[in-house]
């Protein structure tokens, strides 16, 4: 576009300017309202939710501002969880444990080599075996 | 991120501009206040928490969608009372039998009459551009508001629009020469 073109976009836009100062008041009020009924419905800001931004640290403040009874209700049976969880993860660390060290024990027992289960011949050869017993 | 402040002064800044740019589109002041209405809502609420350099453009892609979405509510709304009834087909076609001329004769009659000449004349002016900016093409005068009478710059106003930035210039050119064209054929000079 050459200057002439921009200059006539722009009078049209100051010609459409000075339309909007004679929109009817009724029309003014209602966007007006509709402005409001926006900002009435603005999305929060998602640091004043944050636990970084205060929020959480002030409910962790009311709490241990709180009667020494309502403490000890809550933490009781959180920490009876907590270490409940903990019991029940160490006794199947032991037991998935102990299950690798039979199957390891049983592998080193066999006489057989390691190699042979991957031979298709001894399986073959041990399937005909489980069929005739 | 845009506080309350700002976004409530892109708002009012935006709204009349909004509010016209819609009556352009679907010609009916209720419904043009209606679609600036839900528009805002949806800017507020989806978007309020952006930085507000963003809002503009976000402001405008949302104005379009729910302008689109208006024609198709309007679409699917036709169909039906064209299956049940015949009553009432008449009511949508009255904007393409109105004429200018009657229209300012009317305001002549009214407002106009108290006024100076060069008032009438200004007003007759103003409204003759009114009419040409509507006329335009849609996507003509989506490119050209944007561009030049909601000051978005080329990129913002091709993002807004969906559309690359050599389609803005090419419908920028356009519509600034229509409206260029048909206002000296009717012997107004800016």
């Amino acid at each position: 576009m050459n200057t002439d073109d921009i200059n006539l976009a722009y009078k049209i836009r100051h010609a459409l300017d000075e339309q909007l100062d004679h929109l009817p008041a009724s029309t003014v009020d209602r966007l007006a309202a509709a402005r409001a009924a926006a900002m009435a419905r603005k999305k929060p800001d998602a640091a004043r939710f944050g636990f970084a931004s205060g929020a959480g640290w002030r409910g962790i403040g009311a709490f241990l501002a709180g009667p020494t009874v309502s403490r000890l209700a809550i933490a009781v049976p959180l920490m009876a969880l907590v270490i409940g969880m903990g019991g029940f993860y160490q006794h199947e660390q032991q037991q998935q444990l102990a299950a690798l060290a039979d199957i390891d024990a049983a592998v080193l027992a066999d006489e057989l080599p390691l190699t042979a289960y991957l031979d298709p011949g001894f399986n073959a050869y041990l399937e005909s075996q489980q069929r005739q017993q | 991120m845009a506080t309350d402040k700002e976004l409530n002064d892109f708002l009012q800044n935006v709204e009349r501009r909004a509010f016209k740019q819609a009556v352009y589109a679907v010609r009916k002041d209720e419904s043009a206040l209606d679609i600036v209405q839900d528009a805002m809502i949806k800017l507020a609420e989806k978007y309020g928490d952006k930085p507000a350099a963003e809002l503009p453009m976000l402001f405008q892609r949302i104005l379009q969608t729910t302008i689109l979405d208006y024609f198709r509510r309007e679409k699917v709304r036709n169909t039906w009372v064209s299956l049940f009834s015949g009553f009432g087909r008449g009511d949508g076609n009255d904007d393409d039998d109105f004429d200018i001329l009657a229209s300012l004769e009317a305001e002549q009659g009214s407002a106009a009459a108290e006024s100076s000449a060069d008032q009438v004349e200004r007003t007759q002016t103003l409204r003759l551009i009114d009419d040409e900016v509507q006329k335009l093409p849609t996507r003509q005068r989506e490119a050209f508001l944007m561009r030049y009478w909601q000051d978005m710059d080329v990129a913002e106003t091709a993002a807004a629009m969906g559309c690359s930035e050599g389609s803005v210039k090419t419908h920028c050119s356009r519509a600034t020469h229509a409206l260029a064209a048909a206002l000296q054929a009717k012997g107004i000079t800016l």
